[in-house]
């Protein structure tokens, strides 16, 4: 061991309890994921609320609104309301009640244009929506930081469904996640994880009964 | 009785939208005898005042801009006000000729708790309507009237102090014809008090029964006997505006009538979950708009605001003459306790305002909510609910898709098929018979397809998508 590397270790011993290391997860406020493997990635060790959390699915169905719905669930039982804006396809009210989500606590928003889309997500994020559920595929950096300024407004989930070919951009989200399909449930790609850790695993979801 | 009386002096010009650069003036009158009536700020501080002959205002400021009182405007204007102060008293008078309004309020002081937060709010109130008001208050209509000429005077609140009040006031304030103004000068009379020392039979015989009839008056000696003005069962209002192109110009109108409308509400203790805003143009064309919200609402500031999302919608093809405003049914208000409603309440009324908000821009049926119905056919076992009405039937339910295709989608390559295939029969007594065995697959790349083949053909469709 060099000198050099020696003395930084011991002042990083020193100092532990008043220096925040980068590895590790800075606190923040968050909501379970109820995903154990999951959580203990992600800052505060939950969903970060307050913040943009885009998911980008490989393709439709693997799972990408399975991943979300532990929290969303959670949020219903509290009253507080979840919103899916301009989703691909109609949000099927058997399956989100049995999925245990309360219907009532649900608000599906239409819109032809993409533009109205985030108008509507910000408005609702601002308004202190739980969450927010965005398809959206915009790629103004602009755009997505007025998503997120919307959401530590309202201290709301903002997740961001995006396609994965933007992944390769930046973005001012606070975690982003690749999904992709794995032999038992889903792989997450955690390409960013701002005060977490990024990396890969896979996620047992709630399957398909057969 | 207490009457608090409004005077709008400056009503001709007030109606229409404010120019704060522009010295502009509305006359009266034609030829030699067109003079000023009322001009705006503008006008005044380069020294124009009401009254003025039109050659002598432009000889004073050649850049004056002049044009022609409309009564009926005006007319409409004072109506809306007069329904609009319906929310402080149901007892409302107004005299068009002199742009003046009454309000009783001795019977709703102990509601407002007392003179000055009633008179407060008026004052409020008012200003928002984009008005200027003189206001008066005594016991007696004329005296209230009389006393809005006289600002510095405070308010007589009981008959005893009327004469004295009103002894030494010069007779320029009067309700009387201004040639009797200037034939009592000529008699040396300066001041109330003077007239009221001639013996009335005199005054009678010398300027008619109408001036001792309207001293009485004053005075409270003589019942004031008017029509009151009354609520209509309907709201039509309707606003002339000068040709106006862009949606920023009519602003500040649309804000001053909802102001009224929300008035109106108040008067009638009743609310709307619907307005029609229709914007006319030149000949028969118009732009209607309809707004619709989800719980009773009467707040101006908040119809406003769902107005204006609609609006920066459109685009007006053509300039607006006119506005329109019309509602037609009224529902209770939600009962909110002054400030004793609890935060949770205010938060789903804010949430419920953003809602209307949404809708407003994104269209009425832009906001949805989820429900179930009790059909065994996929299409129809969900349903999109009425706001505010709780959907039913939540219950036990087989493993569906969370995402649905309205329409099943065709498909060629068949997936994996896993399990075993569920039997959907239903619909026949509808005229719709459904036979279809829906199956459950997974795609190469791992997502799991809703499928379902009609029952004795070899056609498969994709109806949902486990997301």
């Amino acid at each position: 061991m060099n000198p050099l590397s020696e003395s930084l270790e011991s002042l990083l011993h020193r100092a532990q309890h008043s220096l925040w290391r980068g590895g590790e997860i800075a606190r923040s406020d968050a909501r379970t994921t109820g995903y154990r493997t999951l959580d203990e990635r992600l800052p505060g060790g939950g969903w970060p609320t307050g913040a943009l959390i885009e998911i980008s699915p490989q393709c439709e169905g693997l799972g990408e609104l399975r991943l979300t719905l532990p929290a969303l669930r959670a949020w219903c039982e509290e009253g507080r309301n979840v919103a899916f804006v301009r989703p691909p396809h109609i949000p099927y009210a058997p399956a989100l009640v049995r999925y245990g989500l309360t219907l009532k606590s649900l608000i599906w928003v239409v819109a032809d244009l993409d533009e109205d889309a985030r108008w509507a997500a910000e408005q609702l994020l601002r308004e202190g929506a739980a969450a927010v559920l965005l398809w959206s595929a915009v790629r103004e950096d602009r755009a997505l930081r007025r998503l997120q300024l919307a959401a530590e407004a309202g201290k709301s989930c903002a997740f961001l469904y995006r396609p994965p070919a933007l992944l390769s951009q930046a973005s001012p989200a606070a975690v982003r996640i690749a999904l992709s399909a794995a032999d038992a449930g889903v792989c997450l790609d955690l390409v960013k994880v701002r005060g977490g850790r990024s990396g890969r695993l896979t996620l047992p979801l709630a399957a398909p009964a057969t | 009785m207490l009457w608090i009386s409004l005077h709008l002096p400056c009503l001709a010009i007030e109606i229409q939208p404010p120019d704060e650069t522009a010295p502009t003036a509305v006359t009266d009158g034609s030829g030699a005898r067109r003079r000023v009536i009322a001009c705006n700020a503008a006008a005044r501080a380069a020294g124009i005042a009401a009254g003025m002959d039109v050659p002598a205002a432009m000889m004073r400021v050649p850049e004056l801009r002049l044009s022609d009182r409309s009564r009926s405007d005006e007319r409409r204007a004072l109506n809306a006000v007069a329904g609009w102060a319906h929310q402080f008293t149901s007892d409302v008078c107004l005299d068009l000729a002199r742009w003046m309004l009454w309000m009783e309020v001795g019977s709703s002081l102990r509601y407002f708790n007392g003179l000055s937060t009633v008179h407060g709010r008026i004052r409020e109130g008012i200003a928002q309507l984009g008005y200027t008001a003189l206001p008066g208050v005594a016991p007696t209509m004329e005296a209230a009237a009389l006393l809005t000429r006289h600002p510095d005077l405070l308010p007589v609140l009981n008959k005893s102090d009327l004469r004295p009040t009103l002894a030494p006031l010069p007779l320029a304030g009067l309700d009387i014809p201004s040639t009797a103004i200037d034939q009592l000068h000529t008699a040396g009379l300066r001041t109330v008090a003077d007239l009221l020392s001639v013996p009335p039979q005199s005054l009678a015989r010398r300027f008619g029964e109408e001036l001792t009839q309207y001293l009485q008056r004053l005075l409270g000696d003589r019942a004031d006997v008017r029509r009151r003005h009354r609520q209509p069962l309907v709201y039509r209002r309707r606003l002339d505006v000068e040709s106006v192109e862009s949606v920023e110009g009519l602003l500040f109108p649309l804000r001053r009538i909802l102001q009224e409308l929300e008035g109106y509400l108040r008067g009638r203790d009743l609310a709307i979950q619907q307005l029609m805003v229709t914007l006319r143009h030149r000949g028969e064309a118009q732009t209607a708009l309809r707004l619709v919200t989800s719980a009773p609402e009467r707040s101006a500031s908040r119809l406003f605001a769902l107005l204006r999302e609609k609006l920066d919608r459109i685009r007006l093809e053509e300039a607006v003459e006119a506005i329109q405003l019309g509602a037609d049914e009224f529902v209770e208000p939600r009962i909110l306790q002054g400030d004793f409603f609890d935060d949770h309440q205010r938060e789903s009324e804010s949430w419920s305002a953003l809602l209307d908000k949404l809708r407003a821009r994104l269209g009425a049926d832009a906001v949805r909510r989820l429900g179930l119905s009790d059909d065994h056919r996929p299409e129809n076992a969900w349903c999109v609910v009425e706001e505010g009405k709780a959907p039913a039937l939540e219950g036990e339910l087989p493993d569906r898709p969370l995402w649905f295709l309205p329409e099943p989608r065709p498909i060629n390559t068949l997936p994996q098929l896993l399990g075993t295939p569920e039997r959907i029969e239903a619909g026949w007594w509808a005229g719709q018979d459904v036979r279809r065995d829906y199956y459950l697959a997974r795609t190469d790349s791992g997502a799991h397809w809703w499928l379902f083949r009609e029952a004795g053909t070899n056609r498969w469709y994709l109806q949902g998508l486990w997301a």
